[in-house]
């Protein structure tokens, strides 16, 4: 792991300064992959993907997260991880696949916009499901909500069944036991699921590839596109920027919740 | 009040839950319904079919690059799944835990395609660097090592399945207790027969579920494979270059379903082997309790 990981991901920097040639790079000392990635539009839909990734987030957040409460305060013990399984089940299928099926649903003929249509909903199809922004996050609530269910099942663990009566008999609301002592105790795990979702919206290009439209390009489609015009020294500097992106949110995590409470619950 | 104090709110939940599930599903659903249809997507007229599938069964690059991914699958697996194994073991036993979490979850938060950009210039420039060292050497023992072949993307895939596989392996290792492990050493037992013969047999399940994963794993991961593979192609990225190429013809239909219906089935058995084996041990417990009339 050291050797083909953090070496890896670490030399990403070193290889960012390196001389651009025509197929290839050499040797060298040059920023000019950061003025490239920094000074061009390429900061602009950097920054716009992370406001997408941001909202990604909070809809997994809201949709997913009570799911996990209620696996973890509801169902009895043997059946809780019967029932995280099913939530495997469209993870075990090919994300590429996941993806490119989405494509017939939300297009302008597909699943949705026919339904909607037969049931006399809308007369006209809506557009704004694919090839935009939208269509983005649509694809990255469907491919990462499944992980703030995991995150929060086993951040759940920290929450223990009697602080739910503990409440009841104080009469405490579901809006202040939610925000008292349901996050302040799960927050490691959400924060890590969180992270996640964040970093992956900037990073699997294949989502606005597929579902986004003209503007939506995000880190790992620069990257992508940046090996595919053999500028590899660009590659490894966005590459770096994740790294670095990914570094400081884990760090405050840590700094924050110690993350390695994420894990406590297996042993 | 509780769930189980208003039954009706109980079961919303429960509709909740199901639905969500569904919504994540139906695209794959709804795949898998297109590609029976002899008409293809968005006909006005559903005429069922095998057809489809027939077809992938006769596409000699298909069926090559089929045989690569099993290959490539079992490679990993075999080499993914021990080392998960023996990860776990390390971080049960670790006081200090924060290093073995990074590094065994890290890989888990780095995208698949800033993680495949990183190695693909890695390996290149390692390859580099032994063609260097072999002409120093004045051997070209060192030419190919890491130019990018089935090793470079076994090395990838690994570094992919590693933190689901020690996940898996450990939420199983979570339910066994290592007071069991000294009683068999203290009973004479070495350090391998007190695992294979006390601690194994407890945790297999765990170990079986993360082999399945990584195959799964493997065979639908696309991204870095298609960075790192070289010259072969594996199932998923001929796939995904007829998708990128053509668009959705009817044959990637099938082929998309068929990878959905292998993912599914292989899944399933595990929830329902988990599901029955968790019952007869439930039933042997009951049997062990019941007190003996004589």
């Amino acid at each position: 792991m050291v050797l083909f990981f953090a070496l890896p991901m670490a030399m990403t920097v070193v290889f960012s300064v390196f001389e651009r040639t025509m197929f290839w790079m050499e040797p060298g000392f040059t920023l000019f992959a950061y003025e490239n990635f920094f000074f061009s539009a390429r900061l602009t839909n950097f920054l716009n993907s992370m406001k997408y990734s941001l909202i990604s987030v909070v809809i997994c957040f809201v949709f997913g997260f009570p799911i996990a409460v209620f696996i973890r305060k509801s169902l009895p013990q043997v059946a809780q991880h019967r029932v995280v399984l099913l939530f495997i089940l469209p993870f075990m299928v090919s994300e590429i696949i996941r993806v490119f099926a989405l494509r017939p649903v939300l297009q302008r003929n597909g699943l949705i916009n026919s339904t909607l249509m037969d049931l006399g909903i809308i007369d006209e199809p809506i557009t704004a499901l694919i090839y935009t922004h939208t269509g983005v996050v649509i694809g990255e609530v469907l491919s990462f909500l499944p992980f703030i269910v995991f995150s929060g099942f086993l951040a759940m663990e920290a929450v223990p069944k009697y602080i739910f009566e503990v409440c009841e008999d104080f009469g405490v609301g579901p809006w202040r036991r939610f925000v008292d002592v349901i996050l302040p105790l799960a927050a490691p795990g959400i924060f890590a699921g969180s992270v996640f979702i964040f970093v992956n919206g900037l990073g699997v290009a294949l989502l606005p590839n597929i579902l986004g439209g003209a503007g939506a390009v995000n880190a790992g489609l620069i990257a992508t596109q940046a090996i595919t015009a053999l500028d590899f020294p660009l590659a490894m500097a966005v590459s770096a920027i994740m790294m670095a992106t990914l570094m400081t949110l884990l760090w405050i995590g840590h700094r924050l919740f110690d993350l390695t409470k994420i894990l406590s619950p297996l042993g | 009040m509780n769930d189980y104090a208003n039954i009706w709110l109980h079961r919303l939940k429960w509709t909740y839950l199901l639905l969500v599930v569904l919504t994540l599903m139906t695209p794959v659903i709804y795949v898998m319904y297109i590609s029976f249809n002899a008409n293809g997507f968005g006909a006005n007229e559903y005429v069922f079919t095998m057809e489809w599938y027939g077809l992938i069964f006769s596409d000699e690059l298909l069926i090559g690059a089929l045989r690569w991914t099993l290959m490539l699958a079992v490679v990993v697996t075999v080499v993914t799944v021990p080392m998960a194994l023996l990860a776990a073991k390390y971080y049960k036993a670790a006081d200090n835990k924060l290093f073995p979490v990074f590094l065994l979850l890290a890989p888990l938060f780095v995208p698949p395609d800033i993680l495949g950009s990183a190695l693909l210039v890695f390996f290149k420039n390692l390859n580099f660097a032994f063609i260097w060292f072999g002409d120093q050497m004045r051997t070209s023992l060192f030419d190919s090592w890491f130019r990018l072949s089935f090793l470079t993307a076994t090395i990838g895939l690994i570094i992919y399945t590693i933190p689901y596989s020690f996940v898996v392996i450990l939420i199983t290792m979570g339910r066994y207790r290592p007071e069991q492990t000294e009683a068999a050493r203290a009973c004479g037992a070495n350090g391998w027969r007190a695992f294979w013969d006390i601690e194994f047999p407890q945790i297999r399940a765990g170990v079986f579920s993360a082999c399945s994963f990584t195959v799964i794993l493997v065979f639908n991961e696309y991204t870095r494979t298609s960075l790192l593979k070289g010259g072969f192609d594996t199932f998923t990225t001929v796939l995904i270059s007829q998708m990128l190429n053509t668009g959705m013809s009817e044959q990637s239909y099938a082929m998309s379903a068929l990878v959905s219906f292998i993912a599914i089935a292989v899944i399933g058995s595990i929830i329902l082997a988990t599901m029955l084996r968790a019952e007869t041990l439930s039933r042997v417990a009951r049997a062990k309790a019941e007190p003996v009339m004589s």
